[in-house]
């Protein structure tokens, strides 16, 4: 790693001012040659970033450290009955939030099943949405590829067992790496951010990643000098369920092969009235299966539609020369979320 | 051997324990201790003592080779190739040179005597290295390294690399130059292209043997790279001064370092020091000096200064050696009556740039046949060099084997069991199938594919052999202090078998104390020469002659003080701390005043690893094979899930048989081991290598994956207590056999859930699938 | 389990944004109880500064990426990955190593178990899920399998210690139960 400076933020505004590029820009590059090689950028737990700089993948000139700042740390039940978490909030918290835990359970499952109790009690949720993608390419100081400002990609003739099966084909094929990003879209979060100038954004989470075909390089829409405040999650449907399942290589720490989350708000008549249903570590960004979630609005759950669902969810793939297992996998892997999620119990139940 | 000793004969217990003893007669040198009851009858010895160096490794007290900080060290880095494949025309270390901080600069890469420029021929291979203050410095120096390369085209698996088009790796003239993967090597085989071989091995005639068989099973296996991942990664800190060269190491083998450093160096023995106190882990790729020792040793001398070599996780992940690929093409023919006839092999394996490919005798020797062939090829492939690796050769060559002879068995209709009953003649393996069997409920086995869900059980096993080494350069002092202190000594390592608590329990047996009241001073050249702890050699080679050093030492006081009390010292004993005589009344002294009978403030006895009693089965230089075998059997209850394609292993049942136990707990750690890195193997691992670029994609503990503590089978191990007579302690090893049967018990065990068999490495959710698919059987809905 | 995951000690009030670095910066470390000053770099882990600056070399770095754990310390009481945090960032917080577990020549309960269940065998991962062990007693002192397997999930052994490792820890969960602790 190499040497850098170091600056303890005051507030995330100071901090805000400070930061001179994103991660993602700070490691484009030509030839290898970093494009930003005076660049400060944003530490919060510092646990993907750190792993970058031992690589020599970014080679900033200051860490601004926020991990300190108390403001941004707790998580906080709203008036409307919705939740923020603050951008600091480490995931080892938001698993052990109650109130989380008991109106989010998918979104507590996809933290809890996410890296080692070690990373958990240090990564922070912020840092977590922008961690940057596992392809191995983009991890090997040795490969210059596309999403690092080089000229290709060589996970489609290399080893792709590992990358996307949908949006794939518009010059990388990385999968997202936030699994609670995943439960997050489910559940329609937003995200706030600041800005060097103070000023708020609240952006809706399906707005906030973005897709190769839009832009190969970056992960998202956040600038430099924008900063996660912090996520907030609207105020559950009193009728809703949620489930989410991975399915990875290794029993646990280890990133997933796919990973569904599925959300459904289901009346008195066991009828499906609302479906979000997201797919992880198969796209780009986290995916919604919109032809599942059409299939099982305004129906009543059971084995069968769920299988339908399932599949209509995985027509539209693309696999890579090393992927295509993941289509299977998948498929099953949302019929079963489906069913976890519709047989298990409202949160509201005694509510209604 | 030559041995002119006086020699008696002695009865000694034989057989396993459980079943009843038999003794047998051997004739033995008087220089040895007498027959070792069987461990009903001893105090320590089949005890589980705790581990000597436990409280040092449980509090971080222990210390190794990575935690050594000497004044003034210097900190080496290496600089490797970014090509799989080239020349390299020029190379200016100037810079490095003159980089604040740089003490000394080596190149590494040879230049071929012929004037040819030297290769580089995988990713990762070290060109040349830097020794400076901080290991920035370092770091940072090497970066500034000018190489001009020429590229040339490169291969890095075993189908391009026998293509014939393929470009060579080593020209016929560079052959005596190849390194060796370590074990199994067969030298001087003929080489072309990047195909060198065959190692043959034949018997009887197998086309005979094909035509009088009534069934023939025949498939090709594929096995992949594994690597290491030992915890503490190779390291090395060398120290050259004027008195001699010091070095620690974490090392397998601080003897053999030690040889290897004089021959290199040209010192004499004496003068070169090797110590290892705590050793990370090695699994068979800390047994050499290796091209890591001969840098950090190199720079040391230029420097002048102590020099720290220690590899980062992506280094030792993708050059400090792995086991070696294979694609092994097995066929094997049987009677009705299950009765062998033949079985071939042939069998190409990739060690890398390496030499030593083999997929093992496992083929040729677990069962009775009497047409045997096999012909095993090195493929030469730009990818890092192989070394030995917990089993070598016999773990790639079981899962070929043993999922064959399950074939062969359903082929015939008989249950796996049962086959081998016919065509297995050690009475220690059907011992261990019946063991296991009844534990794993093997009765209540299904016919492959029986259960009707997504989720299907199977129930498998394998069994595993390997050959019984022993280490004839094996020597052990006992020293006795007038203050009644004991202690054992070798410069044998422990690298975590746990072999400094056998010495305990043996020179405490044999002295009546507590075994923990036996110093261990191991791990350092500057004593007596001990056994590599490799080859599942360690205990056989270094408890006999610990138990010998002992007798002597026991001897020694009872004639210090018989001679006291002016008694015959054979109507003397040692028995609880105090030293007894035989008359009446009994007149005895506890040890405490015992000691201070001798004549000297310290006595010592060093004894050295005699031959075994019934002789060997043959013998190379320092090794020897002894006359039994070891092995196991393993039984494994699984379930596949046909939807997503993930194995689950549930159960695992192990038996195993290594002599006499000495530490059963320690011998159950070492075979939770074996399997656990087993099921890795079956289920996990892969190096991956990038087909465009030849760099490992995978060096690190994230995309490289091996087992967790997560979602563990039940495991149960059973050891028997085999007594053979064979040496002073009768004790074998284990350490490998516990690894090989584990994958292969898993594909068994895999084809009775699903009827598909996997035929290669790892059995990952993918490679399921694919089966699932390319059977038809699934996923239900045919999806891709 | 929850009120032990909030964050604690970290600085609430607002530091001026002072620049250290690029080269050494004195720091305070609090490590095992005792307040040590030390030298290093932005740049130094805390792994590295407590194996090289302060000779606490029980702490164990094998990956340097946070994939193993065998770096685990306590960082306030929460078991982290020290190679993946920095020294200069944990000046206000409390460090406890496996060198501070344990008063000398007493050991912890954790460790005792460890011996007697031979849940050690090379020994480099030890350390760190001796840590990890110790940290599920200190909030849980009754944990069952699959507690114990969610706190030790993060750590690899290439030795294959798990299964002496659980049940160790399963002894002293159900020992504590007998003796009313
Ligand atoms: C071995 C291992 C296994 C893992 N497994 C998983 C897994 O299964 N699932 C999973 O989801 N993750 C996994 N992770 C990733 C881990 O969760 C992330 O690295 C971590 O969440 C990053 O958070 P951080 O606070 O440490 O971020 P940092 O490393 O501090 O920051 C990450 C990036 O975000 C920027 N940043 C951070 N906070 C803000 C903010 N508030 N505003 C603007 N920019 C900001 C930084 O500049 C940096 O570019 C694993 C990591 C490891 C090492
Ligand atoms: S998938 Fe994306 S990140 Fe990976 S190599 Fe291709 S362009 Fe680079
Ligand atoms: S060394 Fe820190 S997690 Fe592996
Ligand atoms: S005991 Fe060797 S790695 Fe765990």
């Amino acid at each position: 790693m190499e040497s850098f400076e170091w600056q303890q933020a005051t507030s995330f505004e100071n901090a805000a001012t400070s930061a001179t590029h994103t991660t993602t820009e700070a490691m484009l590059g030509t030839q290898g040659k970093p494009v930003a090689s005076q660049a400060m950028l944003i530490k919060a737990g510092g646990v993907d970033l750190l792993d970058l700089m031992k690589e020599g993948l970014v080679s900033p000139r200051r860490l601004i450290d926020i991990n300190h700042l108390s403001e941004f740390q707790s998580i906080s039940e709203d008036a409307d009955g919705g939740f923020t978490i603050g951008a600091l909030a480490t995931l080892a918290q938001i698993a052990a939030h109650s109130g989380v835990g008991k109106y989010f359970p998918a979104l507590v499952q996809t933290v809890t099943a996410a890296a080692s109790p070690q990373i958990r009690n240090r990564a922070t949720l912020g840092g977590n949405l922008l961690q940057r993608p596992r392809c191995w390419y983009l991890r090997s100081p040795a490969h210059h590829c596309l999403r690092k400002g080089g000229e290709h990609c060589f996970a489609y003739a290399g080893d792709n067992r590992y990358h996307a099966v949908f949006a794939n084909h518009d010059g990388c094929a990385i999968v997202h790496p936030s699994t609670p990003a995943t439960a997050l879209l489910a559940f329609q979060a937003q995200i706030k951010c600041v800005s060097a100038q103070g000023a708020q954004r609240v952006i809706p989470i399906d707005d906030f990643f973005m897709l190769p075909s839009r832009d190969p390089r970056h992960e998202n829409i956040l600038q430099a000098g924008e900063l996660i405040t912090a996520v907030k999650l609207p105020a559950p449907h009193p009728a809703h369920r949620s489930a989410y399942l991975q399915l990875s290589e290794k029993a646990a720490f280890d990133w997933p092969l796919a990973a569904v989350a599925a959300v459904f708000v289901i009346d008195h008549n066991d009828i499906c009235q609302q479906a979000r249903i997201v797919l992880g570590s198969v796209s780009p960004t986290p995916r919604r299966a919109q032809e599942a979630e059409n299939i099982l609005t305004g129906a009543k759950i059971d084995p069968d539609n769920a299988r339908t669902a399932a599949e209509a969810a995985i027509t539209t793939a693309t696999p890579l020369s090393g992927n295509a297992y993941k289509l299977p996998l998948l498929s099953a892997l949302i019929s079963r979320t489906i069913l976890k999620a519709a047989s298990c119990e409202s949160p509201h139940e005694r509510l209604l | 051997m030559n041995d002119n000793t006086p020699k008696h004969h002695e009865r000694l217990s034989a057989g396993m324990a459980h079943l009843g003893l038999d003794q047998v007669t051997r004739e033995i040198s008087d220089s040895e201790p007498p027959a070792l009851a069987p461990n009903a009858d001893l105090n320590f010895i089949g005890r589980n003592t705790p581990r000597w160096d436990a409280v040092g490794k449980v509090t971080g007290a222990a210390c190794y080779t990575v935690d050594v900080q000497l004044p003034g060290m210097l900190f080496a880095a290496v600089m490797r190739s970014p090509l799989p494949h080239a020349r390299i025309r020029s190379l200016d270390l100037a810079p490095a040179r003159n980089f604040l901080g740089v003490r000394a600069v080596v190149t590494v890469i040879e230049a071929l005597s012929d004037g040819h420029a030297p290769a580089v021929r995988y990713v990762g291979q070290p060109i040349a290295a830097v020794a400076a203050e901080t290991l920035a410095a370092a770091e940072a120096a090497i970066k500034l390294i000018k190489v001009e390369f020429d590229p040339l085209p490169f291969a890095i698996d075993i189908e391009s690399a026998m293509r014939s088009d393929a470009s060579t790796i080593y020209r016929q003239d560079e052959a005596a130059h190849i390194p060796v993967a370590g074990f199994p090597f067969v030298a001087d085989l003929p080489l072309e292209g990047n195909v060198r071989g065959p190692s043959k091995r034949e018997q009887g005639n197998v086309n005979d043997g094909f035509s009088s068989a009534d069934f023939i099973v025949e498939e090709t296996f594929f096995t992949q790279v594994q690597t290491h991942c030992c915890m503490e990664p190779h390291a090395i800190v060398a120290d050259w001064r004027e008195e001699g060269l010091d070095v620690w190491m974490s090392t397998q083998f601080t003897a053999g370092v030690r040889a290897q450093l004089a021959a290199t160096f040209q010192l004499p023995l004496s003068r070169v020091r090797v110590r290892a106190q705590a050793i990370g882990g090695g699994f068979g790729s800390k047994s050499q000096l290796g091209q890591y020792g001969k840098i950090a040793v190199t720079l040391s001398r230029l420097s002048r200064a102590p020099v720290r070599l220690v590899y980062r996780r992506d280094e030792e992940q993708m050059d400090s050696g792995n086991r070696p690929s294979s694609q092994q093409h097995l066929r094997i023919g049987a009677r009705r009556d299950g009765k062998l006839t033949a079985i071939s092999l042939h069998a190409w394996g990739s060690a890398g740039i390496a030499q030593g490919a083999g997929v093992g005798d496992i083929a040729m020797a677990l069962y009775a046949c009497p047409n045997l062939k096999s012909l095993q090829f090195d493929v030469f492939t730009n990818t890092s060099p192989s070394t030995a690796m917990r089993g070598p050769g016999n773990t790639q060559g079981a899962f070929a084997l043993e999922q064959s002879i399950d074939a062969l068995a359903e082929k015939l209709s008989f249950d796996p069991l049962v086959l081998r009953e016919v065509i297995d003649l050690s009475p220690v393996r059907r011992e261990e199938r019946r063991l296991g069997a009844l534990k794993i409920g093997w009765a209540h086995r299904k016919t492959p594919g029986f259960d009707s869900g997504s989720i299907k059980h199977g129930l498998g096993m394998a069994q595993s052999l390997w050959m019984s080494n022993v280490q004839i350069n094996s020597a052990c002092e006992v020293r006795l202090w007038r203050d009644g202190k004991v202690e054992v000594l070798s410069s044998v390592q422990d690298i975590g078998t746990g072999i400094g608590t056998l010495l305990q329990q043996v020179v405490a047996e044999e002295l009546g104390l507590q075994p923990d009241a036996i110093g261990v001073r191991i791990g350092d050249t500057e004593f007596p020469s001990g056994p590599p702890s490799y080859g599942s050699r360690t205990s056989a080679s270094i408890t006999p002659p610990a138990r010998s050093a002992a007798w002597q030492i026991k001897n020694a006081l009872l004639q210090s003080v018989a001679s006291h009390w002016n008694l015959d010292p054979q109507q003397l004993k040692i028995q609880d701390g105090w030293v007894q005589s035989a008359d009446t009344p009994p007149r005895r002294i506890p040890w405490k005043e015992a000691v201070r009978t001798l004549r000297t403030d310290r006595i010592s006895a060093v004894a050295s690893r005699s031959d075994d009693y019934a002789g060997f089965h043959s013998r190379n230089g320092d090794s020897a094979i002894a006359l039994n075998d070891l092995g196991g059997v393993q039984f494994v209850a699984v379930t596949v899930d046909t939807q997503t394609g993930v194995i689950h292993i549930e159960r695992v049942v192990a038996v195993h048989d290594c002599g006499r136990p000495i530490n059963p707990l320690q011998i159950e750690s070492q075979i939770h081991g074996g399997i656990l890195m087993g099921i890795s193997y079956a289920l996990l691992e892969e190096r991956i290598i990038d087909p465009h670029t030849g760099c490992m994609m995978n060096p690190n503990f994230i995309d490289y994956k091996f087992a967790g503590p997560s979602g563990l089978p039940k495991i149960d191990v059973m050891v028997l207590e085999n007594y053979q007579g064979l040496s002073a302690t009768d004790a074998y090893g284990v350490g490998e056999p516990a690894n090989i049967a584990t994958a292969a018990a898993i594909a068994n065990a895999v084809y009775n859930a699903i009827g598909i068999r996997i035929n290669t490495l790892p059995m990952t959710p993918a490679r399921v699938l694919q089966a699932l698919r390319d059977a038809n059987k699934g996923p239900v809905d045919g999806i891709f | 389990m929850s009120d032990k995951t909030h964050k604690t000690g970290k600085d609430q009030t607002k530091p001026a944004a002072e620049i250290l670095g690029p080269g050494a910066v004195s720091m305070v470390l609090n490590v095992n109880g005792v307040s040590q000053s030390i030298d290093v770099e932005p740049r130094t882990t805390l792994a590295e500064a407590l194996r090289t600056s302060l000779n606490l070399t029980g702490t164990k770095v094998a990956c340097n990426h946070g994939a193993c754990s065998a770096c685990t310390v306590w960082l306030d009481d929460l078991p982290v990955a020290a190679c993946s945090v920095l020294a200069i960032e944990v000046t206000s917080q409390k460090i406890t190593t496996i060198e501070g577990l344990s008063e000398t020549d007493h050991l912890h309960p954790v460790q005792k178990a460890f011996i007697e269940h031979d849940a050690v065998q090379c020994g480099f991962c030890t350390p760190g899920i001796v840590m990890s062990c110790a940290a599920l007693l200190a909030h849980n002192p009754h944990p069952d399998a699959a507690e114990i397997e969610v706190a030790i999930s993060g750590h690899l052994c290439r030795c294959g210690t798990y299964p002496h490792v659980i049940q160790a820890m399963l002894s002293l969960a159900n020992k504590q139960e007998g003796n009313h602790e």
